[in-house]
């Protein structure tokens, strides 16, 4: 007899724990980051890409330390490429040509580093003027810049490699094209500029009067 | 104070007291029960000799043929007939999210239909469904905003934010160095030289929480999160009622109070129906991560006007995405992640 009221009551106190386990789908996962780490799939079986998108864009590769993503094309946003169709003797030698005349390159002012640290020189290669060069004097393209300024911003080029600096251009979905250093910063004065917002909310100062 | 001059109305539970003087003053003849009506009573229990009821009778009647005659009139033209009947269909539609595929289809067609019976324009407007494998991610960084707004102003254009009342989903606040996120002593509508020199900017908008407050209290089920994330509204469903604006703990609902006026050449033709279709008054919105973008694979307005690049949207699910490397390697936060609503919208710093 009172083996079988408290078999009875096992049961029934089984049967309450499995219908209140009987979590419904929606809330299968404790927190977001539980679900993103148990759904998570290969990249392989994403249908969406962004490959219309990112069509108008001439992009060269990049693989560094295993990241391999696409940046914007530079030699040919550059407005005068090849450097070499006017730079055909060494500097000194044009300088003296071009006495009295017009300065070239006069709209540009280095504003990068000190003095003491940086000048044209420690990136134009005087007598290659189509080519970049590192701190110990290897060429580096014009396309791949990003490797000189990498030299000193090496925190800022880990985050750029992940995804957590530097725009990403067209879709979230793969290919991945992110803007490379000199699409958002200009190289001689890489700061952001001061501006004004581009909206004033008229209405929302009427609102909170 | 005598029972019957009582001003306010107490149920009568297990006490049938009948008043014995009539409250009419009256002493003979009938008299009307004095007892305020409730409910159903209100309409139906009203004292109407035969001539009142057959002249209500008869009104209904008219504005019932009215609406059948001006849909299969045969005087009316031919586009004013297909314009009521489009009205009609569409206000006996269904809510979104039980629609079959057909259903959604139809709607949209008349949705399209109709905007092209009004202004003579077409638009596309797609009902394209989640993906597999996708779950909706950002991440914003603190760092690097400059606070330019840029982002709000690609965010009205794109999705069809009333310009009358200035709507924006987006709000960029001011905050001071070490003040920490004080949101009551932040601006969001400064207007100077950005950035301004001891200030950080953060932007604010819809977070697309995995459990979000404002699904939970809407009383008609017009907002639902999307498979792959995305917290929608049916603009068509939505009563208006505010209960998801009061739930939501960072403000990220927007109500119209008036038409949404938008002026004919700076509609986006690109819509979603749960995304930037034209709403009406009456009715919530928010971000959708621009849902006629991103389910194609685009990112959202706000990320592609970005001058900084400080806003990254992704894919949570793959492992290779911008978004999954940031969640990973850098330090970052959700606001009041206390309350437990999983905002998909990271912060984080250089």
């Amino acid at each position: 007899m009172k083996l079988k009221t408290i078999s009875k009551r096992l049961i029934a106190i089984l049967c309450l724990f499995v219908i209140s386990c009987k979590h419904s789908n929606e809330h299968k996962y404790h927190t977001v980051t539980d679900k993103i780490e148990a759904e998570s799939v290969s990249s392989d079986n994403i249908n969406v890409s962004s490959e219309n998108f990112n069509e108008t864009i001439k992009t060269v590769a990049v693989n560094e330390d295993g990241f391999e993503f696409l940046i914007p094309e530079r030699k040919s946003q550059i407005a005068s490429f090849n450097c070499t169709e006017c730079h055909t003797k060494p500097i000194p030698q044009l300088k003296q040509e071009q006495v009295g005349e017009k300065a070239a390159h006069w709209n540009i002012k280095l504003e990068h580093a000190g003095l003491e640290t940086m000048n044209c020189a420690t990136c134009h290669t005087s007598n290659n003027m189509d080519n970049l060069h590192s701190l110990t004097n290897s060429e580096i393209d014009f396309n791949y810049s990003y490797k000189l300024c990498s030299q000193c911003h090496q925190k800022e080029f880990k985050d750029w490699k992940g995804g957590a600096h530097g725009k990403q251009l067209g879709g979230w979905a793969p290919p991945r094209v992110s803007n490379t250093c000199v699409n958002c910063h200009n190289p001689h004065k890489p700061q952001f500029e001061k501006r004004w917002p581009v909206r004033f909310n008229t209405q929302k100062v009427k609102e909170r009067q | 104070m005598s029972e019957n001059n009582k001003k306010w109305y107490s149920l009568n539970l297990n006490q049938s007291k009948k008043s014995e003087s009539c409250g009419c003053g009256k002493d003979s003849g009938g008299c009307s029960d004095n007892k305020p009506k409730d409910g159903y009573d209100q309409i139906m229990d009203v004292p109407m000799d035969r001539r009142a009821a057959f002249k209500k009778i008869t009104a209904g009647f008219l504005i019932g043929a009215g609406a059948v005659s001006s849909a299969c009139s045969v005087v009316s033209g031919d586009e004013s007939k297909e314009k009521s009947n489009i009205e009609w269909e569409e206000y006996f539609k269904g809510n979104y999210k039980l629609m079959t595929d057909e259903e959604r289809n139809e709607t949209i067609e008349r949705l399209t239909r109709s905007y092209e019976l009004r202004t003579g324009k077409n638009l596309s407007m797609s009902s394209k469904d989640a993906e597999e494998n996708v779950l909706f991610g950002y991440a914003f960084n603190i760092s690097k905003c400059q606070g330019y707004m840029d982002c709000i102003n690609a965010c009205v254009e794109e999705n069809n934010q009333d310009r009358s009342t200035e709507m924006q989903y987006i709000r960029i606040h001011e905050m001071e160095d070490g003040k920490g996120f004080n949101f009551e002593e932040s601006d969001d509508n400064y207007y100077h030289e950005v950035p301004a020199e001891g200030h950080f900017y953060m932007g604010t908008q819809c977070y697309h929480c995995d459990n979000p407050p404002c699904v939970e209290v809407c009383p008609v089920q017009a907002t639902w999160k999307e498979k792959d994330g995305i917290v929608v509204i049916d603009y068509d469903w939505c009563v208006g009622c505010r209960y998801c604006m009061a739930a939501c703990p960072y403000d990220g609902r927007r109500f119209n109070w008036k038409t949404p006026e938008v002026p004919e050449d700076e509609v986006n033709k690109n819509q979603h129906y749960l995304g930037n279709r034209l709403r009406k008054k009456g009715v919530m919105e928010k971000c959708t991560f621009c849902i006629q973008r991103s389910r194609e694979g685009q990112n959202p307005a706000c990320v592609e006007a970005c001058p900084t690049g400080s806003r990254t949207f992704g894919n949570l699910l793959d492992p290779n995405s911008n978004i999954r490397w940031i969640l990973e390697n850098k330090k970052v936060f959700r606001l009041k992640e206390d309350l437990g609503t999983e905002p998909k919208f990271w912060y984080y710093m250089d």
